[in-house]
């Protein structure tokens, strides 16, 4: 499982954080800084981030 | 190696920023006042604390977490205790760190894109039956004709209430929300019977998803869970109670706005009505030039300091969505163009950790409404008689009579 972020379409908001703190955070400086070959026990948590992302920059490779 | 210094901003003085008069009725946050301030920097003294004018700022302090959501202590404020301030105090508006991340996990779900996507096609025929109303006519008070009923039936069919019931509904709504203006403790008993009132609506689809689950937006919040963790009966029902709340105002005043917009741009509405598929870039461009949410609120957590400018602890933050939305910094041509592509996002919707939650439901429902009005409204405009709410906090009209050519 791969997960994906478009950085140019990602605003900083957190949801992703706040869905999956598993897989997403924010750093100190409020920008993301997320793992990106989580295990597959993160998938649905992962699915959570990629629903919730306001502007949608979140996407998922098997 | 080498690197560019960054040169520090200038220090700023609170006494010398400009003054804005935010609390007074006749202030506009599209005020020559707030342009010249925006001008010459990036915030702004108010009666409260302080303006932040432009995007790049706005941007930053949206989701700048020594800051918090700015509303929490309102009843306080207020001097009021209660039930109906137990209720804010559990607004997921109004709570933040894990206990706020923990309520958000639970209730996103819900509001998600993939489990609302089947609703568009109602919003379709529920904006074609409200038209129906009034096309022939030539004319119509958009407002309880066609903003509010749409607005209220949205919110009834999510949540599951009886869709002709819409009427006690935005009714509720507009009861509960004399919270937010400067007679809320005289109101209070007839805004907690009004709250009591909307509790029993939600306690009843509570408890009938809970005996009776099935696939709809309210089973989806009642059987929500993560890692064992489930909503409690309160969480569940002070939580619907907000999205009423929430949702129906905004919807409404946003869809009067979208109006009056479109009335200052008869090519564009033309253009909508004969695009369709633009519906969604002219929800995003309706909500960039004329945000219902005219500035989010927040509270600096700790001292710190900001852009030059020394930030006490406590001071009330407001961050003007429509100016930053506006602003010639980062827009090179800000005007109203729903065939503009590659704008940067807008704050209509908040940002940051308390970003709007029904955001997509919002979007979804305007911009499949926004067209069909386009198409059955030609050469729309403002009639006699509109009557607008003040241009700060959440704006938008209580009346808004609008001429057309008729249609079938």
């Amino acid at each position: 499982m791969k997960v994906i972020v478009d950085m140019n379409l990602c605003q900083d908001h957190g949801q992703c954080a706040i869905a999956a703190p598993e897989v997403f955070r924010m750093d100190e400086n409020s920008r993301l800084v997320f793992d990106a070959e989580p295990d597959e026990s993160m998938r649905q948590y992962v699915e959570d981030a990629i629903d919730v992302c306001p502007v949608q920059a979140i996407f998922l490779e098997d | 190696m080498t690197s560019t210094p960054v040169a520090p901003p200038a220090a700023l003085s609170w006494d010398e920023l400009p003054y804005l008069p935010v609390s007074d009725p006749a202030f506009s946050v599209q005020s020559d006042a707030v342009r010249e301030a925006r001008a010459a920097g990036w915030c702004a003294r108010t009666p409260y604390g302080l303006a932040v004018l432009r995007y790049d700022e706005v941007n930053s302090l949206i989701k700048d977490r020594r800051l918090r959501q700015g509303s929490w202590a309102w009843p306080q404020h207020n001097g009021v205790t209660g039930r109906f301030a137990d209720w804010w105090a559990g607004w997921l508006l109004n709570i933040e760190g894990d206990d706020h991340a923990r309520l958000r996990r639970l209730l996103n779900p819900a509001f998600s894109p993939r489990a609302i996507a089947d609703m568009s096609a109602g919003f379709v025929a529920l904006a074609n039956e409200l038209i129906d109303g009034f096309a022939a006519r030539g004319e119509v008070e958009y407002v309880s004709e066609f903003a509010e009923p749409y607005a209220a039936r949205v919110v009834a069919r999510l949540l599951g209430i009886p869709e002709e019931e819409w009427p006690t509904i935005a009714e509720l709504s507009a009861t509960i929300g004399l919270a937010m203006g400067v007679t809320f403790k005289q109101e209070l008993p007839r805004i907690e019977a009004a709250l009591d009132q909307l509790f029993a609506y939600c306690d009843a689809i509570i408890d009938d998803r809970t005996r009776n689950p099935r696939d709809d937006f309210s089973t989806a919040l009642v059987t929500a869970q993560r890692d064992g963790e489930k909503l409690s009966h309160t969480e569940l029902r002070d939580s619907m109670a907000l999205l009423v709340f929430g949702g129906f105002d905004t919807t409404r005043n946003q869809l009067a706005l979208a109006m009056k917009t479109f009335a200052d741009h008869p090519d564009q509405w033309e253009l909508l009505a004969e695009r369709p598929d633009l519906g969604k870039a002219a929800v995003e461009e309706v909500m960039r030039v004329n945000p219902t949410v005219t500035w989010v609120t927040r509270e600096a957590l700790d001292d710190f300091e900001f852009g030059g400018l020394a930030i006490p602890a406590g001071t009330t933050i407001h961050l003007f969505s429509e100016s930053a939305g506006t602003d010639p910094l980062v827009f090179e041509d800000p005007s109203f163009d729903i065939t503009s592509e590659g704008r940067k996002p807008h704050f209509g919707f908040g940002g940051g950790a308390h970003h709007c939650l029904g955001h997509f439901v919002g979007r979804m429902d305007m911009s499949v409404a926004l067209p069909i009005l386009a198409q059955r409204m030609p050469g729309m405009r403002i009639g006699e008689g509109a009557d607008w709410m003040p241009f700060s906090g959440n704006t938008g009209a209580n009346r808004l009579p609008l001429v057309f050519t008729p249609t079938a």
